[in-house]
């Protein structure tokens, strides 16, 4: 049974924190980047092509000129300066930067952002009783990993209220501090966040995912869609 | 990347490889640059760090405005607000950085974690505390019964170290001085030698 528990957002911190996003140019990874690039956190944002990465700075700055970001050229770099690091790339990928971060991710926040989609996006590939979120855990064993922002689609990010809702962003991990502080992470994003459970439940969010980009392909959604719980 | 703080660990309390990699997965590497903070006022002190490299000050505002700087720290020294750290209350105090810093931070429930399962935390711990309190008794006694002089002398000889890195007005604002105030006794020293 999925749990749903409302969560209370505490108060915001005066201490900046650094974010290192890893994969900041994909359709996720821009989103995040530019969402988070509104809140009071320096971020650290890496990508393969760095052209790419100096035209998202650009947009970045253009659209919030305080913003505070820098464009990285070494993941572990990065994520040795960060407190918080998100892994805003494919499932293969998120495995093999988790080898390159591990010591200097050791005690920190790890986001999981990643469906581990089959090529036909009819199924997973990772086994029934685990998850992308899970499988990162197992390498990265004294990191607090989070999985969120799987359940949205980059698109929501510029449209996070949809036909005047506004779409809920699902949240699992076993470390109740580190949820917390990717809650606050969601809200700046501009969704509503959910603790769902623990990392565990992650099985169920990348499932959720595989249905809403099933329907979206069936139904024609053109990637802007979201889940919703409704409720008294 | 935890070099110096094993180093100081030993120092303390000697430690096996198989302790010292038991107490390494509970730390967090952290870079800092230059005036970026590690705590501001108002919020938690949820970390104390160690400095592997650089340096950092804490210091706090009074209600006119003016900063009062309340600890140094450079390469092996470990800084945090003690008191907001054990009562998980918001601190009134502000960390930052004075250069570029590599730290090791260790949160409160690793800091807990650590000391519930290893006794030689606990001795390592209360050692780093037993010598920031007779830090802080010598610092006080100082400004209890020395001169202006002899405070600055007694400052200098304790942390040259501190001295050749950090700014006169800081230095000045640790002793609870005006700058001006420090530069006089600066001269009265130097010509008096």
């Amino acid at each position: 049974m999925l749990v749903l528990l409302c969560i209370k957002i505490d108060k915001k911190m005066n201490t900046k924190q650094t974010i290192a996003i890893i994969g900041a140019t994909g359709n996720m990874g821009s989103g995040i980047s530019k969402k988070l690039s509104n809140g009071n956190f320096r971020l650290l944002l890496f990508a393969n092509q760095l052209s790419k990465l100096q035209t998202l700075e650009a947009e970045i700055l253009e659209a919030n000129p305080s913003a505070d970001i820098e464009v990285t050229a070494c993941p572990t770099e990065a994520s040795w300066e960060a407190d918080i690091i998100i892994l805003a790339v494919a499932y293969p990928v998120q495995q093999q930067i988790a080898q390159k971060i591990k010591e200097v991710a050791n005690q920190k926040i790890v986001i999981s952002i990643a469906n581990p989609l089959n090529d036909t996006y009819d199924g997973l590939v990772t086994a029934p009783d685990s998850s992308a979120a899970e499988e990162l855990q197992k390498l990265l064993p004294n990191s607090k990993v989070i999985k969120a922002f799987n359940t949205v689609f980059a698109a929501d990010f510029a449209q996070p209220v949809i036909a005047d809702k506004q779409a809920d962003a699902f949240i699992a991990g076993d470390d109740q501090g580190a949820l917390q502080t990717v809650s606050e992470l969601v809200v700046t994003a501009g969704f509503n966040p959910i603790i769902a459970g623990a990392l565990k439940v992650s099985r169920t969010l990348e499932s959720m995912s595989l249905l809403l980009i099933q329907l979206n392909i069936k139904n024609n959604y053109n990637w802007l869609a979201g889940w919703k719980i409704l409720h008294q | 990347m935890y070099d110096v703080f094993f180093q100081k660990f030993n120092e303390k309390i000697s430690l096996t490889e198989q302790e010292e990699n038991f107490i390494r997965q509970y730390l967090t590497p952290k870079k800092l640059r230059k005036r970026q903070y590690l705590l501001q006022e108002g919020d938690i002190c949820k970390s104390i760090a160690l400095l592997e490299k650089g340096s950092m000050r804490s210091y706090l505002v009074d209600p006119a405005g003016q900063e009062h700087i309340t600890a140094f720290a450079l390469e092996g020294w470990t800084i945090g607000d003690l008191s907001s750290f054990h009562s998980e209350l918001p601190s009134t105090q502000n960390i930052d950085a004075l250069e570029d810093c590599e730290l090791v931070l260790i949160s409160k429930s690793a800091h807990d974690e650590l000391l519930r399962t290893m006794p030689k935390y606990e001795t390592y711990f209360r050692l780093l505390i037993t010598d920031a309190y007779l830090a802080l008794q010598k610092r006080t006694l100082s400004m209890i019964s020395l001169s202006l002089d002899d405070r600055y002398k007694a400052f200098m000889e304790s942390y040259p170290n501190i001295a050749q890195r950090v700014p006169q007005h800081m230095i000045a604002s640790y002793m609870g001085l005006s700058p001006e105030t420090l530069s006089r006794i600066r001269s009265r020293i130097n010509t008096s030698k």
